[in-house]
């Protein structure tokens, strides 16, 4: 009985749980006008460790994050770039206290990188879900 | 010379401010033109985009037993240590960017009880070459120096595990290393097994330091003041690809000269010469981070009594584990010996009369580290302190009452944006 109750406990997890990974699917973002600067070799990681700072045409990048204790940017580092976000913080605190780069901008809501995203030109960012706008490209529909 | 460069950079920063407005108030002209947004948008825009602000504060207290740290914190509690800083950078052109950083700190004594105010950094940075895998680039002004993992932010408590510094970048001589007044060439290249960087400083330290001018000849009334020669130091670091494992040479040749003061001063002709290297280490994995630093300098120091040419010996183990994301917890081992071939002071004892053991420390280091949030952190410590190699001077002015050993208690607060 108490095997059972168990299973059944541990199915009750499981469900509670798969529905959070799905939401946490994390799609990185570009503005539209950058989706031709996209090539299947673009690295993530050196663009948001600020090491590639340049699209290909050469415009400057604008990167956009959300705080380092929020669950979708923990996840969108894991996931997407491989790494863990003291890691990214290291890099980033390194470049502002030194003077020798400038780290990403932070926004504090989905809403808001939306919006940055949809009306800044050469901007990358990520989000939790999928949305329609004509405005934003989503990275992985190469 | 000292008031020259002074004066020089003192121009320097007030020309770099005007560039850097004169050069902002374009920008938002080409902006407003380009994409026909109201002037508060387009200045909004370029502000956030092209021109950040970013700082940094802290305050530590300290209660020790033995030995004084950052004031007098034997058998009391001092709140001596506060560091605010405050820097702007300016990406003008994809190519060239400027950055200032001026830095408040409060370090006891060294500082007195109103502490100082200083240019941390203030350069012109000319990227000169930009691929797609790496740039290369030279930087003219005051830049940091790159010395071992922590001395380019050594005053950013964020950017260090413990609130004390490993005894390898000790506080009696952070001048040494600190920064450079001259120019920095750098070099990035990312490849298929991880990042290489490369840097090397060449110009002249803030030498004129109380400090370490005594920790040199150990007599505190000693009348006139150190001044740079000609220096450099150079760091090569590689990254792995997933950035776990970083590992880094760093190499200096530091040279100073004493410039006297008043008609007969017996330490006229001092020279010296600091030849130094550190090799780094660091596992920085989800949980577990371990590093681990070696580092040796040749002090020659010519125009003493005796000839004082000590070979120092510093080094560190230190193991992090993140119990939850915001906390972690530290433990390190770390030895600093002033003259290897005098590992116990015996020699310089018979020689001086003076106490042995300022020429060692041992400590061990067991702290919790607390990110409230990502812009505030608490953190605490104890060290065991064996040895007074590390000690200010300026603090505990009485040498032969110096404490063999000793416990420092320590918490600090931090804020950073």
């Amino acid at each position: 009985m108490r095997r059972r109750c168990g299973s059944r406990l541990l199915l009750c997890i499981m469900l509670l749980l798969l529905p959070m990974q799905i939401l946490f699917a994390v799609e990185v973002i570009t503005h539209a006008g950058s989706a031709t600067q996209l090539q299947g070799n673009t690295n993530l990681r050196s663009i948001f460790s600020m090491r590639t700072r340049y699209w290909p045409n050469g415009e400057k990048i604008r990167v956009f994050v959300l705080p380092d204790d929020n669950e979708i940017h923990k996840t969108f580092v894991k996931q997407k770039l491989d790494m863990f976000p003291h890691q990214l913080r290291r890099t980033w605190d390194r470049m502002t206290y030194t003077g020798t780069g400038q780290p990403p901008i932070t926004v504090h809501s989905i809403a808001e990188m939306l919006e940055k995203i949809k009306t800044t030109k050469n901007s990358i960012g990520y989000i939790d879900r999928r949305v329609e706008d004509e405005n934003i490209h989503f990275f992985d529909a190469q | 010379m000292k008031i020259f460069t002074s004066l020089m950079l003192n121009k320097f920063f007030y020309v770099l401010f005007f560039l850097t407005f004169s050069l902002c108030a374009q920008a938002v002209d080409s902006e407003l033109n380009l994409t026909e947004t109201s002037w508060q948008q387009g200045l909004q825009k370029v502000w956030r985009d092209d021109i950040q602000f970013h700082g940094f504060l802290s305050q530590g207290l300290f209660s020790t037993t033995g030995n004084n740290i950052y004031g007098n914190s034997k058998n009391s509690v001092s709140a001596g240590l506060t560091e605010i800083g405050l820097n702007v950078s300016y990406q003008a052109l994809n190519n060239l960017s400027f950055a200032v950083q001026g830095l408040y700190r409060r370090a006891g004594q060294r500082t007195g009880d109103w502490g100082e105010v200083s240019l941390d950094f203030a350069f012109v940075d000319l990227n000169f070459l930009n691929f797609r895998d790496g740039r290369m680039g030279v930087r003219g002004g005051r830049v940091k120096n790159p010395w071992g993992l922590y001395n380019e932010t050594r005053d950013v408590a964020f950017t260090h595990p413990t609130i004390s510094l490993p005894l390898t970048y000790f506080d009696r001589s952070r001048t040494l290393f600190l920064s450079m007044d001259g120019g920095q060439f750098y070099a990035d290249y990312n490849t298929a097994i991880g990042v290489f960087s490369f840097k090397f400083n060449y110009g002249f330290i803030q030498a004129d330091d109380p400090e370490l001018l005594q920790s040199i000849v150990l007599d505190p009334n000693i009348p006139g003041h150190l001044e740079s020669k000609s220096s450099f130091i150079t760091h090569l670091s590689y990254e792995t690809v997933d950035r776990d494992f970083m590992f880094a040479f760093s190499y200096a040749d530091v040279r100073l000269t004493y410039i006297e003061h008043g008609g007969f001063d017996p330490y006229a002709g001092l020279e010296g010469e600091i030849d130094a290297l550190m090799f780094s280490g660091q596992y920085n994995g989800e949980r577990f981070s371990f590093t681990g630093e070696y580092s040796l300098h040749w002090n020659r120091m010519r125009g003493l009594m005796q000839d004082n040419s000590p070979v120092s010996e510093m080094w560190y183990v230190q193991a992090g584990y993140r119990v939850l994301d915001n906390l972690q917890i530290m433990l390190r081992y770390d030895s600093y010996v002033q003259n290897k071939y005098d590992k116990k002071g015996e020699s310089f004892h018979a020689n001086t009369g003076l106490p042995a053991h300022l020429m060692f420390t041992q400590d061990i280091v067991v702290g919790v580290r607390w990110d409230i949030t990502p812009a505030w952190m608490l953190r605490a410590e104890y060290q065991r302190v064996h040895g007074a190699s590390a000690v200010s001077l300026l603090d505990n002015p009485n040498i032969m009452d110096l404490a063999l050993n000793w416990n420092v208690y320590a918490l600090q607060l931090a804020f950073r944006f």
